[in-house]
């Protein structure tokens, strides 16, 4: 499964950044690089089957201590 | 950034099926059993004030979006903070949004395939979409929306020999709160959700169009909604709080003669439809808030990124579809709250303010 993923990737690489470094797009480079790094660990953490703690968990308690119910 | 342009019938068409989005999916005001279009109606007036407030917002500052707008109004350092808040819930409710779609199609249609793949197919599209900009996505809304009328009509008219007008008594029998509550709950999920609009409605044509916009989005949006919603309970009866679909159960019942059979594969297609066009319009809210806050010249380098994360962060959401379920009835209306009401309220007194501010001194 992994492989698909850093097959899909590096076909992103290629196809985005290479054309954002040669136009010397400096800011959107370095933004894209890390959102390219998060969401490159997210998937390969998701490819081998590790569980992502939600977020939806949390903010559900932390309204049930507001709200109180 | 480039001046794109929308009509304002291009804008209703877009506000429009963005309300219908997932709402036509899960369904609402379930808490209020065979009230819930009641509290649809309810939930409707509810919302009258606060679009108000949009749209007021929007026609101070012309031209516009929200984030400028957030810059403005509370200066540089704080505007970035609240923008990126508003970054978050775009995000959040796309994810959202791609989420109820996964679970509807691995429930109901393809229940051998991960649920990835689809939500993985609607967020590629959605990126394209965002890709192209906003003028293609209001076009394409305006494209949708009669198809959407269309269905909706026809399933309608094919459903009247399984209604049975019974259902809908005893009107209000336990009192109240159950509506009050459900109102609450259809105020925040599908209304108020249009706060995201303020980032989108730059470019109309004139100072009052924003008014016309929101109301008749919310008028016809919300006509539909009640239909759909009173035909489900004439259809379903007290099963409507207990299923997670209840349009496409209520769809699936029906069948006339032998032949005309499954004609909920038609509805799905509007679901299809909606969630695309709410995600895109989510995806593109938080690619213009990501370009803004980093002071990016255009929002079309992050789209895919953007996407990608979206499509995994509603993959790790929820465990399962009961969570889900939980969570969009019982805890999102209280989490949307401060994004719906608190803080666009707080930006149209400081706007009323700043405006008063600004006039006086030139009269």
């Amino acid at each position: 499964m992994f492989v698909l993923v850093l097959i899909a990737y590096t076909i992103l690489v290629i196809f985005e950044f290479i054309p954002l470094y040669k136009q010397k797009l400096w800011r959107d480079f370095w933004v894209n690089i890390v959102l390219l790094i998060f969401s490159f660990s997210i998937a390969m953490l998701l490819s081998f089957g590790v569980k992502i703690p939600s977020p939806a968990n949390p903010i559900k308690d932390a309204i049930t201590s507001i709200i109180g119910k | 950034m480039q001046k794109e342009q929308i009509t304002d019938k291009e804008a209703i068409c877009l506000i429009t099926i963005f309300i219908l989005g997932s709402t036509l999916i899960i369904g609402i005001g379930g808490i209020a059993k065979n009230d819930a279009w009641i509290a649809v109606t309810v939930g409707i007036i509810f919302s009258i004030p606060i679009l108000l407030i949009y749209s007021r917002v929007l026609s101070l500052y012309p031209g516009k979006d929200l984030y400028e707008i957030l810059n403005l109004v509370f200066g540089k350092g704080i505007g970035k903070l609240v923008s990126i808040l508003y970054i978050w819930y775009s995000f959040h409710l796309g994810a959202l949004v791609i989420r109820n779609f996964g679970e509807f199609i691995n429930t109901v249609t393809m229940t051998k395939t991960p649920m990835f793949v689809p939500m993985l197919c609607l967020g590629l599209v959605c990126v394209v979409a965002v890709n192209l900009g906003v003028e293609v996505i209001a076009r394409t809304s305006a494209f949708f929306l009669p198809v959407t009328l269309f269905i909706i009509l026809t399933v309608l008219l094919l459903g009247i020999p399984k209604l049975h007008f019974n259902y809908l008594k005893p009107i209000l029998s336990q009192g109240f709160s159950p509506v009050l509550k459900g109102g609450f709950s259809v105020f925040s999920f599908p209304f108020a959700e249009t706060v995201l609009f303020i980032a989108v409605f730059f470019s109309l044509k004139t100072k009052k169009s924003p008014y016309k916009v929101y109301f008749s989005g919310l008028l016809l949006a919300g006509t539909i909604i009640v239909i759909v919603t009173i035909r489900n309970i004439l259809i379903l009866g007290g099963l409507l709080g207990k299923l997670y679909f209840p349009s496409h159960a209520a769809v699936s019942l029906i069948n006339l003669g032998n032949f005309l059979q499954r004609i909920e594969v038609a509805v799905a297609l509007v679901f299809a439809m909606g969630s695309f066009i709410k995600t895109s319009v989510c995806l593109l809210v938080t690619c213009k808030g990501i370009a803004r806050v980093f002071n990016l010249d255009n929002y079309n380098s992050v789209t895919i990124q953007t996407g990608l994360l979206m499509i995994y962060f509603s993959q790790i959401l929820y465990d399962s579809i009961m969570d889900m379920q939980n969570w969009a009835f019982t805890v999102y209306q209280y989490y949307a709250f401060p994004f719906q009401v608190v803080i666009p309220v707080i930006v149209w007194i400081f706007a009323e303010i700043k405006k008063k501010k600004m006039h006086i001194p030139s009269s």
